[in-house]
């Protein structure tokens, strides 16, 4: 629990928060000016709605919200002499790899949370929608918030070995665009890259992209199955890349 | 002209990956502008418009790419300069650090013009030697295309570069480059006007082809705006870093 306390505290004066508000809200925003300009109602009322919004957030940005997060998360690992401060601590390797993970993956749950909340304002304040906004989009959001664990926990690997504060995000972009067309060639198994895991499951029930429209018990199983897998995967690779680095000048 | 400054700007790009991602921004504006002719049902390499597809490609391969990956370059650059202190060190040289952004402007600008020229022409030759395009392509049109996306993709930087000198914290650079890149792509949803507001927006107004109907048609090109956003930005970039010139380092 130490190097959880010790994260929340880093955490509670950085500027993880912004983004972590902001990014959804931009993008559901984005997502329904163009439906505002056009000054249309939404086609299909909450399913058009959370379409626009949502498949294009999880196309990138998502990914590259959570590599924000996690060069956020390590950035003051890497200045002064903080690394070999890390370095020399008690605190075990699995620990700090655990906790840096669980702090990306948790500021990364709250986006979805703030996503869901966006595109329910969105669709009552500005399209007047009836009803409330159907509960499989509730679910869908609690199930994204386990399908991005893996991106938060292989982007804090990447902040963790990358000094650069840039880098790990150009590498989300690409890793997001590969992924995206593994998944719409059908490759088998294109759920086992973390990006891969994030995009497809904010397509589930919408038709686009790599979605049949329809939501199969399987494909849940998948998603949390690649989730949980993947998860511990990355942990352990970390942890051993973690436990071979050293001090440096 | 700083010859040596510039110089010197090519010889920190040499561990700081600018060719990678100066790679990677071509290959996936060319994987793009390939996908959008490869699935579209109506596309046919004879057809007298077939080039207007791969201009439709690259209108929307440039502006999901280049925005992010700009920020990435000028922050890459920009950052060693208060990792190192290199901004004191060469004002104490006799480079202030107005001197320091103007070199590398110019430096990362020569990069970026020949990446942006670069994708045009290995669009155009995958065109006819790949995809086998037949009808003569318009010239006129490519060139215009490309010289609007050059003047709006150096504007960026430009803008870019002054932001990650002056916010020491990279992640207000890369925020901009996330909200820039949603801007450029929405913005082909919203009236010209609001296009014209943010130097993301010329991005959505240069497109040089769109699908419509039943088929990719030419678009006119916005020569008058791309001239007024070159204007103002050479304006604000030489009053910014004159003004940097004159603080202390």
């Amino acid at each position: 629990m130490g190097a959880l306390t010790a994260e929340w505290i880093k955490l509670k004066r950085g500027l993880a928060w912004p983004v972590v508000v902001l990014l959804p809200i931009v993008l559901v925003l984005a997502g329904a000016a163009t439906q505002l300009a056009r000054g249309g109602q939404p086609e299909n009322g909450w399913h058009t709605v959370w379409v626009q919004s949502v498949v294009f957030y999880g196309l990138f940005p998502l990914a590259i919200g959570v590599a924000i997060l996690g060069s956020l998360v390590w950035r003051a690992e890497h200045r002064g002499s903080n690394w070999n401060a890390l370095m020399s601590g008690p605190t075990s390797s699995l620990r700090i790899v655990a906790a840096k993970a669980t702090v990306v993956a948790g500021l990364t749950s709250i986006m979805q949370i703030i996503l869901l909340a966006a595109v329910i304002a969105i669709g009552k304040f500005a399209f007047g929608l009836p009803g409330v906004l159907p509960g499989q989009y509730f679910a869908i959001i609690g199930l994204l918030v386990l399908a991005t664990i893996p991106v938060a926990a292989a982007q804090s690997a990447l902040s963790m070995v990358l000094r650069s504060f840039a880098a790990p995000i150009a590498v989300a972009l690409v890793a997001a665009g590969i992924s995206l067309a593994i998944l719409m060639i059908e490759v088998p198994g294109a759920i086992a890259s973390p990006y891969g895991l994030a995009t497809r499951t904010t397509q589930l029930g919408t038709g686009m992209f790599a979605d049949t429209g329809t939501i199969t018990a399987g494909d849940i199983t998948a998603i949390l199955a690649a989730a949980v897998l993947v998860s511990i995967v990355l942990v352990a690779v970390t942890t051993a890349i973690l436990e071979r680095r050293d001090t440096r000048s | 002209m700083n010859t040596r400054a510039i110089a010197n700007e090519f010889a920190k790009m040499r561990h700081l990956r600018i060719g990678l991602v100066t790679a990677v921004m071509i290959l996936a504006v060319l994987g793009l502008s390939l996908y959008t002719v490869v699935s579209s049902p109506t596309f046919s390499p004879e057809a007298p418009s077939a080039w207007n597809g791969l201009l439709a490609g690259m209108s929307l391969g440039i502006p999901l790419i280049f925005p992010l990956l700009l920020a990435v370059l000028a922050s890459r650059q920009t950052d060693i300069e208060h990792q190192g202190n290199g901004w004191l060190l060469q004002a104490t040289s006799g480079l202030t650090p107005g001197g320091v952004c103007r070199a590398k402007f110019t430096a990362l600008g020569l990069v970026v013009a020949a990446s942006t020229i670069g994708t045009s022409l290995l669009v155009l030759v995958t065109g006819k030697l790949l995809v086998g395009i037949i009808p003569p392509v318009s010239f006129a049109h490519w060139a215009g295309f490309t010289g609007c996306m050059l003047v709006v993709n150096l504007v960026v930087l430009a803008g870019h570069i002054l932001v990650s000198a002056k916010v020491d914290n990279q992640l207000v650079a890369l925020g901009i480059g996330i909200l820039g890149t949603i801007l450029a792509v929405f913005s082909q949803g919203l009236p010209d006007v609001v296009a014209h507001l943010t130097p993301w927006g010329y991005y959505a107004l240069a497109m040089a082809a769109d699908y419509q109907g039943t088929g990719f048609v030419a678009l006119p090109l916005p020569y008058p705006s791309a001239a007024a956003l070159a204007v103002v930005a050479v304006v604000l970039f030489t009053i910014i870093t004159d003004r940097f010139d004159h603080q202390e380092a």
